[in-house]
């Protein structure tokens, strides 16, 4: 977490949102909601559909109104200001650009709204178009734009105004696969060199560690984890983080023995030694990231039957038979293709790299 | 392909066929018949249209009301549509029908309807003069006024239906973006919502104006003789004066400001739809 901390001009929190809560026709979408950004952080609302990611973008916008709780900015409250004079800029999911308005009158719009005229428009709006390489589109009309050009006037459209705050909405999402990544790199380099805050809303977790320096994982309306990626992903608070972010084996079972430090925990493939204090008998599931297992005896180890191996080029997938909601996987680094499905490997780990949590009943 | 298209193509038929013979061949013969005097080709009914001054104030009232009714329709419809494009549900229905099913009470029995809210002392009279705006009651029947306001009712669901269409299909994102922008409610009206309607607006007009130029029933019905608009003239020439020339010249004056609406619209509707 130093990187997003040395950002973090001071200890002025930037964003502060402060519990939050709302409900849609008497159906509680968040309760409680506290979440801060700092200056110059860019953060990802990572979540499944419906966990409430997008109502608290569109809270922090000013879209939806907070039926309880504050919204601060700088210290300031703005749950009361009304969305267009908060400078908070927004970049749809479809981009949202105005059809019957040019590439440059799209770009222009926001300082038009602020009185600016037409003229003194112009090299602000060319410096923006340039921004994002679209300079030679000024006069198009926004339909005849492919998706990552549309995307690229949005984001200048956003930023002419130099808003203190950048909020996107599944700004990726309308892009294949390629260009999504180039746009990824781009628009985090373009945000770096600007400095910007941001807060990107997104259900896809490689989107979320490519492009933040911090993931708020999402579920349900509530925050169940708010860390840098890597914490992320060494250390997931929950069962349902270690889920959604990131590949990994997931056994569940009981746990038969506890000392100080570690306990044994009985699952449907044999005995799995893990750290932390459990009681006996408390019903766990434990976790273990697919690289960190060899196939080879470790401290903790598992004879598995593999159901695919799956050669991916730069790693090869053994999958393990198992039983929902039981997952065996391991990823070997590099093609290997000595493996058949049926045959019996040995999955081996060390106790410590064992993530381990209660089953929520 | 083409054979398929062409085949499919055929499917027209009936309807063209009809059309050309129910609609375009009477409007071609009383065309032929407005520039005829005597089997001779003549534009004489034409001179002589326009050079009396009664003809010209008739036409110039005609114009006159539907120019109005059409402006007074669309301010009260465009507030209509805004609301009924963000209606949901049950209250969406409500506005529907609302719209909808006066169009089935027949225009005579609204008429008659308005005779009372409208006559010297009806409702409206009643009303004003309880409330001391007004000491003697105001002829307010058989006036340009009335046929405007009573038009306007009749021809509201064509102008609020082609505007609520249109609202109705714009991304909702459009407007929030324009506030996320900086945009105050006018100006992201008056820059994103408004301009995205004028197809819809055109439509309305388009409608509304034609509706209005041609009608007879409702001027008939509430003003009456004493001010004839272009169709009661019309009628006029052919049931009482039988004077069939001048009928089919003030038909074929009604049917080419018809038709220039028509095509000025579409036009126009084709140039703001080209630009989104």
């Amino acid at each position: 977490m130093t990187n997003p901390a040395m950002r973090d001009m001071g200890n002025s929190k930037h964003l502060d949102v402060l519990a939050v809560g709302k409900a849609f026709k008497g159906t509680p979408v968040m309760s409680d909601m506290d979440f801060r950004v700092g200056r110059g952080e860019l953060v990802s609302l990572l979540g499944p559909s419906g966990c409430g990611k997008t109502t608290l973008l569109r809270i922090i916008a000013g879209l939806t109104p907070a039926d309880t709780g504050e919204v601060m900015l700088d210290g300031r409250a703005i749950t009361t200001v009304p969305a267009h004079r908060r400078n908070i800029s927004v970049v749809f999911q479809s981009y949202a650009l105005f059809p019957h308005l040019t590439v440059a009158e799209n770009v222009a719009f926001g300082l038009r709204a602020r009185g600016v005229d037409k003229a003194a428009c112009g090299s602000k709006v060319s410096e923006a178009l340039a921004l994002v390489r679209m300079s030679d589109f000024a006069d198009r009309p926004v339909a005849a734009l492919s998706g990552g050009q549309q995307q690229r006037v949005a984001v200048a459209r956003a930023l002419i105004v130099d808003p203190v705050l950048l909020l996107l909405d599944e700004p990726f999402s309308a892009l294949d696969r390629k260009l999504r990544e180039t746009m990824q790199v781009e628009l985090k380099t373009l945000l770096r060199a600007r400095n910007m805050t941001a807060i990107f809303v997104t259900h896809d977790q490689d989107e979320a560690m490519g492009v933040s320096d911090r993931i708020a994982v999402m579920s349900a309306g509530k925050i169940e984890q708010f860390a840098t990626p890597a914490d992320l992903y060494a250390r997931p608070s929950s069962a349902f983080v270690m889920g959604f972010v990131g590949l990994s084996t997931r056994l569940t079972g009981k746990v038969v023995a506890a000392t100080a430090e570690r306990i044994t925990i009985k699952t449907a493939h044999g005995l799995v030694i893990a750290p932390g204090k459990f009681a006996k008998g408390t019903e766990v599931t434990i976790g273990v990231r697919p690289e960190l297992i060899r196939t080879e005896p470790g401290e903790n180890t598992l004879s598995v039957t593999l159901a695919d191996a799956m050669v991916l080029g730069s790693k090869t997938q053994l999958h393990g038979r198992a039983e929902d909601p039981d997952r065996l996987l391991c990823e070997l680094p590099g093609m290997r293709s000595s493996f058949a499905p049926g045959e019996i490997v040995t999955f081996g780990w060390s106790v410590a790299d064992t993530l381990v949590y209660e089953a929520k009943t | 392909m083409s054979g398929r298209a062409e085949r499919i193509g055929l499917l027209a038929l009936p309807g063209l066929s009809f059309l050309a013979v129910i609609y375009a061949l009477p409007l071609f013969m009383l065309l032929l018949k407005s520039f005829q005097i005597d089997g001779e080709f003549s534009v004489a009914e034409y001179v002589t249209f326009f050079g009396d001054d009664y003809n010209l104030s008739v036409l110039w009232r005609t114009l006159r009301v539907a120019l109005l009714t059409t402006c007074l329709a669309l301010i009260i419809a465009y507030p209509t549509a805004i609301i009924m494009a963000r209606a949901k549900g049950i209250w969406l229905s409500i506005f529907l029908v609302a719209m909808v099913l006066p169009m089935s009470v027949g225009v005579i029995v609204k008429a008659f309807a308005w005779t009372i809210l409208f006559r010297t002392r009806g409702v409206l009279n009643d009303t004003l003069m309880s409330l001391g705006s007004t000491d003697a009651p105001i002829r307010r029947l058989f006036t340009e006024t009335a046929l405007i306001i009573g038009a306007a009712n009749v021809f509201l669901p064509f102008m609020v239906l082609p505007i609520y269409a249109v609202l109705r299909q714009m991304d909702s994102r459009l407007p929030e973006a324009a506030v996320s922008l900086g945009a105050t409610p006018v100006f992201r009206f008056m820059n994103v919502t408004l301009p995205l309607s004028l197809p819809g607006v055109v439509a309305g007009c388009a409608f509304t104006f034609s509706l209005a130029i041609s009608m007879y029933v409702i001027p008939s019905l509430i003003v009456g003789e004493r001010q004839q608009t272009l169709s009661m003239l019309t009628g006029r020439s052919f049931l009482y004066l039988r004077n069939e020339a001048l009928g089919a010249t003030i038909s074929s004056i009604l049917l080419i400001i018809a038709i220039s609406v028509v095509l000025g619209s579409s036009w126009l509707a084709s140039r703001l739809g080209a630009r989104q």
